[in-house]
């Protein structure tokens, strides 16, 4: 596929994800929870997510307060979406993280092969050899904490997964005859990379994004929970669901809107990964719908 | 074995032990760079009132004392020795520890992924058999949930109602191996293994489903239907056995990733896992600890996964001939 | 929920207060707490049954106990544990008295340079061996090497000798008179251990004299004690107890509530509060503090206009309400009931804007000023809370409180080296005030540096205060502390906390400790 007619199929792509129903319908949840996100943060609706309000503790849901109050007499409602914000935030920078890194890892080492291949392929096996889970809390307890720090940590344990996707459409895509011909034609290596590899890699590597965002917001609300996210009083999923721990028999709904909202925000974005996986890799289609 | 397997499983062998070289180097480092030392986690602040003797007297006690590299040396050497360090906390050798808590992950694994394949492998069919009809959709929406609902809010949400509810929280009890108490070992495994494996049963039920639809697509059933042989016996016979492959495959990889990934599950229902070690000794900072069964934990993840490769190629004729 | 019955101890019954040496550290982390050891003939008179005897118990912790040797000791519940293990020369009875423990009486020389112990006749250790006077002389001795480590060392830095006139008597020479050190030979971190001993064999087993005796311990999972049959004193009506360790304070409430635990002590009155079943929740104030500590060696704060400045800009009560729910009482320096401050004697009892803007002028920042404040993550809970809480109050005097939110092990490096403007913190205290301030205040103590102040009025009081054998002359000094702290707004003490300590009804014989000791684990019996 020359790179023209694969950018016209991206293009393509997008009106393609709003006319399939899961495409749009997840698009249209995660729209609405990063806008009231939003809304939140610049003060639009609901309440400041860490004002402290002691009349008002432990209230059940009503009209002022729409998910009801925690212990300390702050809004749940604006809890949970600045959680959703921040969540959104720190796995968008973690993926970028893992993309860029994981990319140029394999872009560099399958197209140079040799010592640069070796070193990149050792790196990726090395950080493979985790189990994710455990290589984010790792990390995350050596890095003094704030959210960047923490979507270092979870972008690091991704880093493998692009470096392999891309290795091996690097390895193949070499050979073939219009990379040859560019470089026959005396155009340095890296021009070659950037202009004629790296955009016939960037359907996987936008496939492998679009899947990863839900394992990193997995993941941080996971590390949050156990107490290695981002520092309190900042708002995570994961850590109302561990303070609710307590709550729940007194205050169930401190229990209940944050894991909604996390359920909701997963599934939205797991079905927005597998609708932009079937768009843009038409094998997958076939069989997984 | 052909020669090619066999030269195969010597690279990939070595490749194996270069890549826990890096994971010991990087996890001993890293380590390293967590903010506070072992004297410090230990006393608090109290550590403030420590004189320069009593400091250095202490360094030696953790044995913190020697350079980095001296220390990353002896801990190599110690580990083809068989000594894994030693936990001053406990006053017990890693290796003890690890010999107790690495059962505990393994038995937790084994029973998700029981249960994984139990609820993962009939649904993945079922969505098969009528792609994009109704039960096709409810598999695919039991998948969903198995991918989205965090391990630790279904573990929450369970312990809480079944102690609750029904005063049912034999997690409480203090865990139990199975050879000193096998009816309360598998109660305490139940919850546990419910939540692991109903997130496991999302990728099982995805990979099912995809190879029975490969399969059946393929020529060879197309002739078994033609020739008129049983619906039944081709969807076992011939769908499921080939499609075993990439669940086999999909099985390997998902008890890898359980054996660090089951800490949070570990956690909410103190099964002194291996996950739970590590954890443990973060928050208590003993390197010692950390460092030996991070590496255990790589090590294993490293072997089941050239375990699960090499099983793919003998099994999977395509493969071996590459 | 059930039948769950709730005794609320009023804060101020006169029952003695926790002892804490250091800043207190909650859950995992060490926490520094120095609770008494021994038992006392007179047990705190409840009309509750007789304990039958025999039976086991289980208490659930969130954390193992770090260490089984009494010397290195220094968190709750390894302090909790060996209490009931190891004892000390005196202790203290639920009052906070000092009374007899393995010494029967003493006498203090006329120039007090002198305290000459009658030991406890008939006293075995558990392996069966006798206890004498070598065993104290052996175990201070070791206490006081510096290559031993051990965390009590400066409480015998006074002491110049140790003598044995006999196998029942022991003296402690002292360079200057030490009022405190009576109290302070409480500590289990001074227990007495045999003379046959070392810190490696009583690193994986125990051999004191206390009511038990370490049965087992697996590391992450629970220790267990037994009687101890060689026991000086009345048999315990238990034959063992189980500490078990459970991941958190909820996951404790669900096996209390499943009756899989019979004792718990938490943190937070909410989970407390959630355990089900025949349960008593008894209240206790402790002797730890939360402040806001100044260090007046450091940038702006050297002005004591500034610090009087930020002290009137705080309600403190305020603060406790939003953070702490309000479980606590405000609070000045001393909490040690017998020495107990004046919360209210100090330069701005109640918030006031209005002196707090005059201090400032004067200090020459009527525009504003921006501080930096170090906050612990995960030490304790509500630190952040508490915070946010003073911050938002500075905000209102035109003082930005800048939080520096640090990871554990960041913030105890950085708070013991002195390294900050200002520190929210939770320090631990002591029944003796010499214990609790005597490290901090007088330019000779060794966390002088953290406490950032010190001055010759301070440093004559302190010394006042360790030779003034008159009780009323005694708690005048202190008084004269705690003013002279509180007037030059040295730290802004804020409030202490309560614990909540969970017994199911099946059994009796416990009593709370207001130090958060478990010693009446000893009187503690099935119903």
């Amino acid at each position: 596929m020359s790179t023209t007619a694969k950018q016209q199929a991206q293009k393509g792509a997008g009106r393609k994800l709003l006319s399939s129903g899961r495409g749009a319908v997840s698009l249209a949840v995660l729209v609405i929870l990063l806008g009231l996100a939003l809304a939140v943060n610049f003060g639009l609706v609901g309440f400041d997510p860490i004002a402290q309000t002691p009349s008002d503790r432990l209230l059940a849901p009503n009209s002022t307060y729409w998910f009801g109050t925690d212990q300390f007499g702050r809004d749940i409602f604006s809890r949970v979406m600045s959680g959703v914000g921040s969540s959104s935030l720190i796995s968008v920078v973690a993926v970028t993280i893992a993309a860029v890194f994981g990319t140029l890892i394999g872009l560099f080492g399958g197209f140079y092969r040799g010592l640069i291949d070796l070193f990149g392929t050792g790196v990726t096996n090395v950080l493979f050899a985790f189990p994710p889970l455990l290589l984010a809390l790792t990390l995350a307890s050596v890095l003094d904490r704030n959210w960047f720090t923490v979507a270092v940590a979870i972008g690091v344990v991704y880093i493998p997964i692009f470096a392999r996707v891309t290795r091996g459409p690097v390895l193949s895509l070499r050979e073939i005859e219009f990379v040859r011909a560019a470089r026959s034609t005396g155009m340095n290596s890296i021009g070659i990379m950037f202009r004629h590899v790296l955009p016939n890699i960037s359907s996987i590597a936008i496939i492998q994004i679009a899947l990863s965002l839900s394992w990193a917001v997995l993941t941080e609300a996971a590390l949050s929970f156990l107490g290695l996210g981002s520092p309190p009083p900042a708002p995570s999923l994961g850590s109302m669901i561990y303070e609710a721990r307590t709550l729940v028999l007194i205050a169930p709904w401190t229990l209940y809107a944050p894991g909604a909202i996390i359920v909701t925000f997963v599934v939205a974005l797991n079905l927005l990964g597998d609708s932009i996986r079937d768009i843009l890799d038409p094998r997958s289609r076939e069989v997984s719908s | 074995m052909t020669a090619i397997l066999r030269s195969s499983v010597i690279r990939k062998t070595a490749g194996a032990l270069a890549t826990l070289f890096g994971v010991a180097v990087f996890v001993f480092f890293m380590l390293r760079a967590i903010p506070g030392d072992q004297i410090s986690a230990s006393l608090g602040t109290e550590a403030a009132g420590l004189t320069e003797a009593q400091r250095q007297a202490l360094v030696e006690y953790y044995g913190i004392d020697e350079p980095l590299t001296t220390q990353f040396f002896s801990w190599l050497a110690n580990l083809f020795a068989g000594d894994l360090g030693f936990s001053v906390r406990a006053q017990q050798p890693v290796l003890d520890l690890t010999v107790a808590a690495l059962p505990v992950t393994f038995q937790l694994a084994v029973f998700a992924i029981l249960l994984a394949l139990i609820i993962g492998v009939p649904i993945g069919m079922l969505s098969a058999s009528a792609p994009r009809k109704a039960r096709d959709f409810v598999g695919q929406a039991v998948s969903l949930l198995g991918l989205s609902i965090p391990a630790f809010l279904l573990a929450t949400t369970l312990l809480t109602f079944f102690a609750v509810n029904l005063g049912f929280n034999p997690n409480g009890l203090g865990y139990k191996t199975l050879f000193e108490d096998p009816s309360v070992n598998l109660q305490q495994m139940f919850l546990p293994s419910l939540v692991l494996g109903f997130g496991i049963s999302a990728p099982i039920i995805r990979t099912t489903r995809a190879a029975v639809l490969e399969i059946r697509g393929q020529d060879f059933i197309r002739t078994a239907r033609a020739k008129g042989v049983k619906t039944q016996r081709i969807q076992f016979r011939h769908i499921l056995r080939n499609a075993l492959i990439p669940i086999v495959t999909m099985t390997g990889l998902q008890f890898g990733y359980l054996l660090g990934g089951a800490v949070v599950v570990e956690q909410i229902f103190s099964l002194p896992g291996i996950g739970r070690q590590v954890l443990l000794g973060i928050q208590q900072k003993e390197y010692a600890l950390v460092q030996s069964t991070v590496l255990v934990i790589a090590a294993s993840f490293v072997v089941i996964n050239l375990l699960t490769d090499l099983l793919y190629r003998a099994i999977d004729p395509r493969v071996r001939a590459e | 929920m059930t039948q769950l019955k709730q005794r609320l101890n009023a804060p101020l019954k006169a029952i003695a207060l926790a002892s804490s040496a250091g800043l207190v550290l909650a859950g995992c982390a060490s926490a520094t707490e120095e609770p008494t050891t021994e038992p006392t003939e007179t047990t705190s008179a409840t009309a509750e049954p007789e304990p039958t005897s025999g039976g086991s118990m289980v208490v659930g912790i969130t954390v193992d106990p770090d260490t089984i040797f009494p010397w290195k000791a220094t968190q709750f519940q390894a302090f909790r544990m060996l209490e009931n293990v190891y004892d000390t020369l005196t202790a203290f009875d639920a009052d906070l008295n000092v009374v007899p423990g393995l010494a029967e009486s003493w006498e203090v020389s006329d120039d007090g340079l002198a305290i000459t112990f009658d030991l406890r006749d008939g006293v075995k250790f558990s392996d069966g061996s006798d206890f004498d006077s070598a065993d104290v002389k052996y175990s201070y001795e070791a206490i006081q090497d510096e290559a031993n480590a051990a965390v009590a060392r400066s409480t015998l830095g006074g002491v110049t000798s140790i003598d044995t006139p006999d196998s029942d008597t022991v003296v402690l020479n002292l360079a200057t008179a030490d009022v405190g050190i009576l109290a302070n030979l409480t500590s289990v971190n001074l227990a007495i251990v045999s003379s046959d001993d070392t810190e490696e064999t009583l690193s994986t087993a125990t051999n004191g004299t206390g009511p038990f005796v370490l049965e087992s311990r697996t590391a992450g999972q629970n220790v267990v004690l037994a009687r101890n049959p060689n026991y000086w004193g009345d048999a315990t009506p238990l034959d063992t107890v189980e500490f078990r360790v459970l991941p958190d304070e909820a996951a404790i409430a669900a096996a209390m509530s499943a009756g899989n635990v019979q004792m718990a002590v938490f943190s937070d009155p909410i989970t407390a509060r959630t355990v089900t079943g025949d349960v008593t929740v008894n209240t206790t104030p402790q002797l730890s503090y939360h402040a806001l500590m100044l260090n007046a060696r450091n940038g702006s704060m050297t002005d004591k206009n500034v610090r009087l400045a930020i002290q009137c800009a705080i309600d403190r009560q305020a603060v406790l309400d939003t953070a702490l729910l309000g479980e606590g009482a405000v609070t000045g320096p001393i909490t040690s009931p017998a020495f107990r401050s004046d919360p209210n004697a100090r330069p701005c009892p109640e918030r006031d804007l209005a002196a707090a803007a005059e201090y400032l002028a004067a200090s020459g920042n009527a525009g504003g000023l921006e501080i930096d404040a170090i906050v612990a993550q995960n030490l304790y809970a509500g630190a952040v809370e508490i915070a946010q809480a003073v911050a938002a109050q500075l905000a209102e005097a035109n003082i930005t409180l800048n939080l520096e939110v640090l990871e554990s092990g960041t913030y105890i490096d950085r708070w013991i080296a002195g390294d900050f403007e200002s520190a929210i913190a939770l320090n631990g205290g002591r029944p003796d005030p010499d214990g609790m301030y005597g490290r901090y205040f007088p330019s000779t103590g060794n966390l002088n540096q953290v406490s950032g102040y010190s001055s010759e009025t301070m440093d004559a009081l302190f010394a006042a205060g360790k030779s003034e054998g008159d009780p009323t002359a005694r708690k005048q000094i202190y008084a004269d502390v705690s003013a002279e702290l509180e007037d030059n707004a040295v730290w802004v003490w804020l409030f202490s906390g309560y614990t909540y300590t969970a017994t199911s009804d099946s059994i009796t014989g416990f009593t709370p400790m207001t130090t958060g000791s478990w010693q009446y684990l000893r009187t503690t019996g099935l119903k």
